[in-house]
């Protein structure tokens, strides 16, 4: 019994491995030992010259923390923006729902570049083109639909008794969300910021066209190379950017148990 | 369960409003500037000649179904293997470090996907130096064409590759929602799986499953990115299409890709608030059989 | 609606104190202006450059050469903004709309079609070549580039950076016999079936392949001089019976073409096919020594139909907010010393745009010493002037439906 669960475990782990951790490491490979030659799997040569490219870019350093800020103010503001929304769809039920639904979900039905140069223009008239802000607030675009659905399945599976039963012990909506409410929806709250951040981190249309070039993040400095065939720098950008979710991911993990233990000791 | 009260009512807008709002401001006016770009205001032409002219241009339909077929395909098998996951899986899912492990994908950013299918499964890539090494190839020509090729092969492969995390974020809610007694009893009572699939969980699965086909559904056809590195000359993926006519010869065909784009985004609205319904309408059903029971 | 843009308006001042008070200097104001009050009125001034930012010895020139010498000598600062010209024209044009006259960038890098949009869509500053002192000393305006860039009359809204020539790179390892005529080359693709393809023709590089195979149906190189319609009829049966006589030997049987010249380069590096092209006939030399091509890589030109030569140009948008700098930085950047620095491979390696009747025989010995005995170069007879880009047009038009479907 416990060495089939065993062989179970193995066998996922090793198809996980597979899949992603894998390609990712073939991915550094490959950026520090390019030219291999078909059919070599790999050309006996090392060397750092991509990470040395990408790293001799004076804006780099810049492009990064700004890639990391943008992306967490994203998630802060989805996650303010979206628990109502998905709060609001979950718990009641009105004419038009499916109406108000699918207009939340338009940010990702229509294509971007058909509406980029009339949210560009917004942007002009708010005078919010070429800042950071305005970057963040244009990122709300395509993730906010996404974040709303996620908080929303989240809801709908908890049940309402929750709220109810704090409610007959008499302490008080806010309270009954912080301490309640937050740690059970926390696998969907963790899901949403995952989700929203990778989606920020790969925006490049929408952060060349507000930012203009200014506001200096990951994708555009790196988005120009994957249209050169310097492969090596872009596997070498590619694991930046495999990198940079899980750090993400990470530190979120460490704010959670922060937060969990605040509350469970307040 | 539900009040339907006026004031009900209002507080909901309440919860509602300042996302609404939010996507109202910024998008509002692109798509209205988009609609009014693809029309013909102001000139001899009919007002909707491009309108016109885009359902003649036969490029647009080959495009159109290639791009059903991708969205399609990925989408359905995307769910088909979530969904099998999932079902397997959700007891051991329910220690996190193994939804994390399952989740793997969901960081990828999706132009990372397409490189990584590329540099696998290119007929220069690493299964076809590896299929070369061991000997079952002698050249490059003989490894089978999974990457630019007229099937969408390797945009599929992407596309399955990222989504299936994100079938089993949405699904695994509804499996650990869903009270596993019934599909004990079902079970007991001699159910095979599949019978214990259809009768037990598909009241639960189903209105997920559209919403969950829904999304993927329509990103699909609306993203560029995979498409512009995985695909093939002719014919394009729609936005690769209209991202063609928006740029070439000094602007002159952008009425037509605005068209294209705005019939599009016509339809995905259509489609996401039809589906929206069906799973409302169902979901408040089996919500009154469960209050009967 | 007013009412809320005019909310945002004060908002916006209040989070990014509002609209610059200097007034922008129109082109004509400009005139008047001599080259001193201009050096004068850019100190201090920090500029943006939108050019496409995907080669790391351009990027490496910019950053080693241009940025340095305009600090130390005009306090000048640039910065360029990586975008390819589509994108940056996209953003003008939304500017124009909402009337922002504040804009990002204060120098282009642009040319051919790109020019002919933003100039009839009014995106560039205007006439100020006439301004550069290094425009009458260096470059005269003998040259046709100086005039015409594609077939758009040039009026001095961009100034000539660099020329390049068309030339395709082989792997001499695989290739042993390589062409020397575009036919030559079509019979090396039918006997060498798969090894042989060309981009796409929305690329650019594949527009000019195409244009390529034009020339070498033309009886002479002046039948294309001019936009000539009729001529197409006439000739275009040729032309696509050519190209698809060699179709089914091209690399997946020509069923596919690379979206771009970057995949048809990544495919030529991982040995997919043996010959990728493009301009700038220096091009492979940096790919070489950065393990990207192979060793054995040779870069060729066809001697039937020739070699087209391609410039590329520097402009000003329409809403600079420092004109002055913008003109101290593009007159630097066309200056014999910057232009002979950027013929050295180990930093860019392109051809410059300086007419050698104006060098002195020191910069002229410099020009040769940088071009070395075994460096590439077209002769001069095999150089073809660049095609209308209304010709870019037809190709694209016409391509996909005659030789794709």
């Amino acid at each position: 019994m416990i060495a089939k669960r065993d062989l179970q475990k193995i066998f996922w782990l090793l198809l996980l491995f597979l899949l992603f951790i894998a390609p990712a490491l073939l991915m550094f490979w490959r950026s520090l030992s390019p030219g291999a030659v078909w059919p070599e799997l790999f050309s006996g040569e090392w060397n750092f010259r991509a990470w040395q490219v990408i790293f001799s870019d004076g804006n780099i350093i810049n492009a990064l923390i700004n890639t990391v800020l943008i992306g967490a103010a994203v998630v802060l503001i989805n996650f303010l923006l979206a628990v109502p929304a998905a709060y609001g769809l979950a718990r009641f039920n009105f004419k038009g729902k499916p109406l108000i639904e699918s207009v939340m979900m338009m940010p990702i039905l229509i294509p971007v570049l058909a509406i980029a140069m009339g949210m560009h223009i917004t942007m002009i008239r708010i005078g919010l083109t070429d800042t950071m802000t305005g970057v963040i607030l244009i990122h709300l675009m395509p993730t906010l639909p996404y974040a709303i659905r996620v908080m929303k399945s989240g809801f709908d599976r908890l049940s309402i008794t929750w709220e109810e039963q704090s409610a007959v012990l008499g302490v008080g909506r806010f309270r009954t969300f912080f301490t309640t409410l937050i740690p059970l929806l926390l696998p969907s709250i963790r899901s949403m910021a995952v989700l929203v951040f990778v989606i920020s981190l790969s925006q490049y249309v929408l952060t060349s066209i507000i930012g203009g070039g200014q506001v200096s993040t990951l994708p555009l400095i790196y988005y120009p190379y994957f249209n050169s065939a310097d492969s090596a720098v872009v596997a070498g950008f590619s694991v930046i950017f495999v990198l940079l979710p899980m750090l993400f991911f990470l530190v979120f993990e460490g704010l959670i148990r922060l937060y969990l233990s605040a509350v469970r000791s307040a | 369960m539900f009040n339907n009260t006026p004031l009900k009512r209002f507080s909901a807008f309440g919860y509602l409003l300042p996302a609404l709002s939010v996507i109202l401001f910024f998008a509002g006016y692109g798509l209205y500037s988009a609609f009014r770009n693809s029309l013909h205001l102001g000139e001899e032409r009919p007002l909707f000649a491009s309108y016109q002219e885009l359902l003649l241009e036969s490029p647009f339909w080959e495009s159109v179904s290639i791009s059903i077929w991708v969205a399609f395909s990925s989408t359905v098998i995307s769910l088909v293997i979530g969904i099998f996951l999932t079902r397997r899986l959700v007891r051991l899912f329910q220690r996190d470090d193994w939804k994390f492990a399952a989740w793997f994908p969901m960081l990828l950013p999706h132009f990372v996907a397409a490189y990584i299918i590329y540099l696998l499964f290119a007929p220069s890539g690493w299964f076809s130096s590896l299929a070369a090494q061991i000997g079952w190839i002698d050249t490059m020509s003989q490894f089978p064409v999974l990457v630019n090729d007229p099937l969408y092969t390797g945009v599929i492969f992407t596309y399955v590759f990222k989504e299936i995390p994100f079938v089993i974020l949405m699904m695994l809610p509804v499996y650990q929602e869903m009270d596993l007694r019934y599909e004990d009893v079902s079970k007991t009572l001699g159910g095979s799986d599949w019978t214990v699939f259809k009768t037990v969980e598909v009241p639960w699965v189903m209105p997920v499953s559209l919403e969950v086909f829904l999304i993927l559904f329509v990103f699909v056809l609306g993203a560029f990115e995979v498409p512009a590195l995985l695909g093939v000359t002719y014919p394009k993926m729609l936005p690769v299409l209209a991202y063609e006519w928006f740029y070439q010869a000094a602007w002159a065909n952008r009425p037509l890709a605005q068209a294209m784009m705005v019939l599009l985004s016509a339809v995905s609205l259509l489609a996401a608030f039809l589906i929206l319904r069906f799973t409302y309408k169902w979901r408040s059903h089996w919500a009154m059989r469960r209050e009967d029971v | 609606m007013k009412k809320v843009w005019f909310l945002g308006v004060t908002a916006s001042c209040i989070l990014a104190a509002c609209s610059s008070e200097d007034e922008q200097l129109s082109a004509d104001e400009l005139a008047e202006k001599d080259w001193d009050a201009i050096k004068e009125s850019a100190e201090g001034a920090e500029i943006g450059m939108y050019m496409w930012g995907g080669d790391d010895s351009v990027n490496r020139y910019i950053d080693d050469i241009v940025v340095p010498h305009l600090d130390e000598n005009y306090d000048v600062t640039l910065e360029r903004y990586p975008m390819d010209a589509p994108d940056f024209l996209n953003r003008l044009m939304s500017e124009k709309e909402a009337g922002d006259q504040d804009g990002t960038a204060d120098v282009l890098w642009i040319n051919g079609e790109n020019f002919r949009t933003a100039k009839q869509n009014d995106l560039l500053y205007g006439e100020f070549t006439h301004l550069l002192p290094n425009m009458e000393e260096y470059i005269g305006d003998e040259a046709s580039f100086v005039h015409i860039d594609m077939g758009t009359e040039i009026e001095g809204y961009e100034a000539p950076w660099g020329n390049v020539q068309f030339a395709f790179q082989y792997d001499a390892d695989r290739v042993d016999d390589p062409p020397s005529t575009m036919d030559e080359l079509i019979e090396w693709s039918i006997d060498n079936p798969g090894e042989f393809t060309y981009p796409n023709v929305n690329d650019f590089t594949g527009n000019s392949f195409i244009s390529h195979m034009l020339y070498s149906v033309a009886d002479s190189p002046d039948e294309l001089e001019e936009y000539d319609e009729e001529w197409l009829r006439a000739n275009e049966e040729e032309l696509w019976s050519k190209l698809n006589d060699f179709q089914d030997s091209l690399w997946r049987e020509g069923q596919t073409y690379p979206d771009d010249l970057s995949q048809l380069d990544q495919m030529y590096a991982d040995g997919e096919v043996s010959f990728t092209m493009g301009f700038n006939e220096h091009r492979a030399e940096s790919m070489i020594e950065d393990d990207v091509f192979p060793e054995s890589t040779e870069t060729i030109f066809l001697e039937e139909p020739g070699s087209i030569g391609s410039t590329h140009y520097l402009s000003m948008p329409f809403n600079t907010t420092e004109p002055e700098a913008a003109l101290i930085a593009i007159n630097y950047m066309i200056s014999a010393e910057a232009q002979i620095k950027k013929l050295d491979p180990s930093l860019w390696g392109e051809g410059h745009v300086l007419d050698s009747d104006l060098l002195s025989e020191e910069q002229q010995a410099e020009i040769e010493e940088h071009l070395g005995d075994d460096a590439v170069e077209a002769d001069a007879d095999i150089i073809l002037p660049e095609l209308d880009s209304r010709y870019h047009d037809w190709i694209i038009d016409r391509w996909e439906e005659e030789v794709v479907q």
